[in-house]
C-alpha cells in the first residue's frame, strides 16, 4: 500500500514538475508560446531529463559511495574495537559520531550483560555444587529423609526413606505423599507440621512404622509407587517445617531414625539383669533360708547341722563362681580384660584338667579316655583361660554323662585350617536339636536338664568368649539325644595381631 | 505350735535345699509335708492327695508354678487350695496371672522361712480347708 502511495505521488511531482517546466519555458521563450502542447511537454521532458542526468547521478553515486565507505567504517569497527568516525568521509562525520555513541552505549549495555551472564553462571555452579553436597550427605545418612514441599508433593528423599518405608526413589519424586508413604500416621504427622507453621523447633515423634494393610487407607494404596514398608520397626520421627523469604511453610523435613536396634539392646539387657538377678537370688535363697533355720535352732542334732554348714558352703561358692563368670564373660565383652598372651601346650592344659576332674569322673564310675597327639601342640594364647576352657567342657560331660559312661578328649593340630583342634565327646543324654542353637548363650540352660546337674548357665557362653573373642578361634557342638554329645574347639596357631594384650571388644 | 489334725502342705521347687529346708521348718511346725521337684510332678501329687495348702515355686521345667495353679483352678478338686508362689523375679507376674489361680500371695526369693510358716498359718486359719468342707 504504502510503495503504490509513494509510488503515484511521484507520479504526481514529475506530473506537476513537468506542468512547471513547461508553464515556464513557454512564458520565457518566444516560439514556445504559439507551438503544440505536446512540443511542450516534450521538451520539457528533455529538459527534466537532463537537469537528472547532470544533478541527481553524480549525487546518487556520491551517496552510494558514502553508504559503501560507512558501511566499512561499520564493518572494521564491528571486527575491531575501534573507533567509529575513523575514515568516514568529512560530512558523514556527525552521523557517525552518534551512531558511534549508540554503539558505545550498547557495547557498555553488552559488557553489562556478560557481567550478569558470568555471575549467573557462576552461581549456577555454586548452587549445583551445593545441590550435590546436599545430596551426597542426604545418601550418606543411615536415617530416612523425606522433604515435601508446600503441597504435600516430595521434593526430596534418600535412598533410606524408599527402603524404609518401601518406595522407588526416582518414581516418588513430586508425587503426593499420599501415593508415596503407606502409613496413615505419618502422613498425617506431615500435614500437621506443615499446618503447625512452627519454625522454631523440630518436632520428635516415636512412632511404629506399620504397612497399608495395617494402619493406611485404601486410597493410599492404589496408585502407590513401590513395594511393601518395613513394618513393626521403631522410628523416633523428627519433623521441621521449611520457611520462604515471606516467612510462610514452603515444605516439611520428615526424617525417621530406626530406633528397633537400639531398643533390641535394651531389651538384651534388661533380660541379662533379670536373668543375672533370677539366677543369684536361687543360691542365695538357700543360704538365707539355712542360716535361719541354724538360727531358729531347727536343725536338731550336729549331723543336720552339719549338713546345713555344708549346704551354705556349696551355696557360697555357687554364688562366687556365678558372680566370677559374670563378671569375665562381661569383661571380655567390653575388651578390658588382661589377656597373657604366651606360647601354651594345649596338650599340657588337656592333661592338666583332667587330673583335676579325675576324682569327679571316679565317683560316677566314668572313664576318662585321652587321644592326645605325639608332638607339642603349641598357640599363642592364655593359658589360664584356654585351661577354664578345657576344664569346663570336661566337667560338663561328666555331669551329663550317667554312671559307668566314658568320656573321650582328644586333641591334634589340624594342618588344613593351621589350627589346634580339641574335642571333648561323652557317652551321656545328649542335647535336644532345639536347644543346640541356644546353647552358647548366656543363662542358657537345656530345661530338662535342670535336674540333672548344676549349673550356672555360664560356663558354655564363657568358653565361647574365651575361644571366639579372645583366640579367633571356633566353638561347636555336635549330638544326638540319647547318644552323647561331642563339644570342640579350634585355636589357630598363630594369629595376626599376637602382640596385643587385650581382647577385642566383642 | 501343733495344728490339731495334721495339715498336709505340698512343697514344689526345682531347687532341692529350697525343698528341704521347707520341707523341715513345716513338719517342725507340726505339717505334714509332701514334696515335688517340677510343675508336672506337683500337679498329679496335688490331684492324688488334695493338699491343703500348696508352696510353689515360679520358674521350674515342665510346668511353670503359674501354669499349675491355673491347671488347678480348672478342677473343682483342686480349684480351692490356697497356694503361695515363690519366685526369684516378682515382677514376671502380673496381676491378672495371678488372678487366673487361687493365689493368695507372691514371695520373692531370697525368703525367711520362719514368716512362711507364718504365712501358712495364717491362709490355713483364716479358711476352712478343702478337706474340712469335704467332711
Amino acid at each position: 500500500m504504502k510503495a503504490g502511495k509513494t509510488a503515484s505521488l511521484t507520479l504526481l511531482v514529475i506530473l506537476v514538475a513537468l506542468a512547471l517546466v513547461t508553464e515556464a519555458l513557454a512564458t520565457w521563450v518566444e516560439p514556445l508560446r504559439s507551438a503544440e502542447p505536446w512540443k511542450r511537454i516534450a521538451l520539457g521532458a528533455g529538459i527534466l531529463a537532463a537537469l537528472y542526468a547532470i544533478v541527481l547521478v553524480p549525487l546518487g553515486m556520491a551517496i552510494d559511495r558514502a553508504l559503501v565507505s560507512l558501511r566499512g567504517c561499520i564493518e572494521g569497527a564491528a571486527a575491531t574495537e575501534q573507533s567509529f568516525s575513523f575514515g568516514a568521509p568529512r560530512w558523514l562525520r556527525p552521523v557517525m559520531r552518534s551512531l558511534s555513541g549508540a554503539v558505545d552505549q550498547f557495547r557498555q549495555r553488552e559488557q553489562a550483560l556478560r557481567t550478569q551472564l558470568r555471575d549467573i553462571e557462576i552461581r549456577h555452579r555454586v548452587s549445583e555444587a551445593e545441590r550435590r553436597q546436599i545430596e551426597a550427605v542426604l545418601h550418606t545418612l543411615r536415617d530416612a529423609v523425606i522433604v515435601t514441599d508446600s503441597f504435600n508433593e516430595v521434593v526430596m528423599a534418600n535412598d533410606a526413606a524408599a527402603e524404609a518405608l518401601g518406595f522407588d526413589l526416582s518414581a516418588a519424586l513430586h508425587k503426593p505423599i499420599d501415593q508415596v508413604i503407606s502409613d496413615r500416621k505419618l502422613r498425617q504427622m506431615i500435614l500437621d507440621a506443615r499446618d503447625s507453621a512452627n519454625f522454631n523447633d523440630c518436632r520428635h515423634v516415636e512412632h511404629e512404622l506399620c504397612t497399608a494393610n495395617e494402619g493406611g487407607d485404601a486410597s493410599a494404596i492404589a496408585g502407590r509407587v513401590g513395594s511393601e514398608a518395613r513394618s513393626g520397626r521403631f522410628y523416633d520421627v523428627a519433623l521441621a517445617c521449611i520457611g520462604n523469604h515471606k516467612g510462610e511453610v514452603s515444605g516439611v523435613v520428615t526424617i525417621l531414625r530406626d530406633l528397633t536396634r537400639e531398643r533390641e539392646l535394651s531389651q538384651m539387657k534388661t533380660d541379662f539383669v533379670s536373668k543375672a538377678s533370677h539366677e543369684l537370688r536361687t543360691p542365695l535363697s538357700s543360704i538365707r533360708a539355712y542360716v535361719e533355720m541354724l538360727v531358729d535352732g531347727e536343725a536338731q542334732d550336729e549331723k543336720s547341722r552339719q549338713e546345713f554348714y555344708r549346704i551354705m558352703h556349696d551355696e557360697t561358692e555357687r554364688l562366687g563362681r556365678l558372680i566370677d563368670n559374670m563378671l569375665n564373660i562381661s569383661r571380655i565383652e567390653a575388651g578390658i580384660v588382661q589377656i597373657d598372651r604366651e606360647n601354651v601346650d594345649i596338650k599340657v592344659l588337656a592333661e592338666r584338667a583332667i587330673n583335676t576332674l579325675e576324682p569327679q569322673a571316679r565317683e560316677k564310675s566314668i572313664t576318662l579316655h585321652t587321644k592326645l597327639a605325639d608332638i607339642a601342640l603349641t598357640v599363642e594364647g592364655d593359658a589360664d583361660m584356654l585351661y577354664q576352657v578345657l576344664l569346663n567342657l570336661i566337667s560338663n560331660s561328666i555331669k551329663y554323662t550317667p554312671e559307668g559312661g566314658r568320656v573321650t578328649i582328644s586333641a591334634d593340630s589340624d594342618n588344613l585350617t593351621r589350627s589346634v583342634l580339641v574335642s571333648v565327646s561323652d557317652t551321656g543324654l545328649g542335647i535336644p536339636p532345639d536347644s543346640i542353637p541356644k546353647l552358647f548363650d548366656k543363662f542358657y540352660r537345656v530345661e530338662n536338664y535342670k535336674r540333672v546337674a548344676k549349673g550356672t548357665g555360664l560356663g558354655l557362653s564363657l568358653c565361647k568368649h574365651i575361644v571366639e573373642t579372645v583366640h579367633q578361634g571356633q566353638i561347636g557342638v555336635e549330638s544326638k539325644l540319647g547318644m552323647g554329645s561331642r563339644f570342640w574347639f579350634a585355636i589357630p596357631m598363630r594369629y595376626a595381631g599376637s602382640n596385643c594384650t587385650t581382647g577385642v571388644a566383642a | 505350735m501343733m495344728a490339731e489334725c495334721s495339715r498336709r502342705v505340698l512343697v514344689i521347687d526345682d531347687e532341692a535345699h529350697i525343698v528341704q529346708v521347707l520341707s523341715l521348718k513345716l513338719r517342725n511346725a507340726g505339717y505334714e509335708v509332701l514334696t515335688a521337684s517340677d510343675g508336672e510332678e506337683g500337679y498329679e501329687i496335688a490331684r492324688k492327695s488334695i493338699p491343703d495348702l500348696i508352696i510353689t515355686d515360679f520358674q521350674m521345667p515342665y510346668m511353670t508354678g503359674l501354669e499349675l495353679c491355673q491347671a488347678l483352678a480348672k478342677e473343682t478338686a483342686t480349684a480351692n487350695i490356697p497356694i503361695l508362689m515363690l519366685t526369684a523375679r516378682g515382677y514376671a507376674l502380673d496381676d491378672e496371672d495371678i488372678a487366673l489361680g487361687n493365689i493368695r500371695d507372691v514371695l520373692s526369693k531370697p525368703f525367711s522361712p520362719r514368716s512362711i510358716v507364718q504365712l501358712v498359718e495364717q491362709t490355713l486359719g483364716s479358711s476352712g480347708t478343702p478337706r474340712e468342707k469335704a467332711a
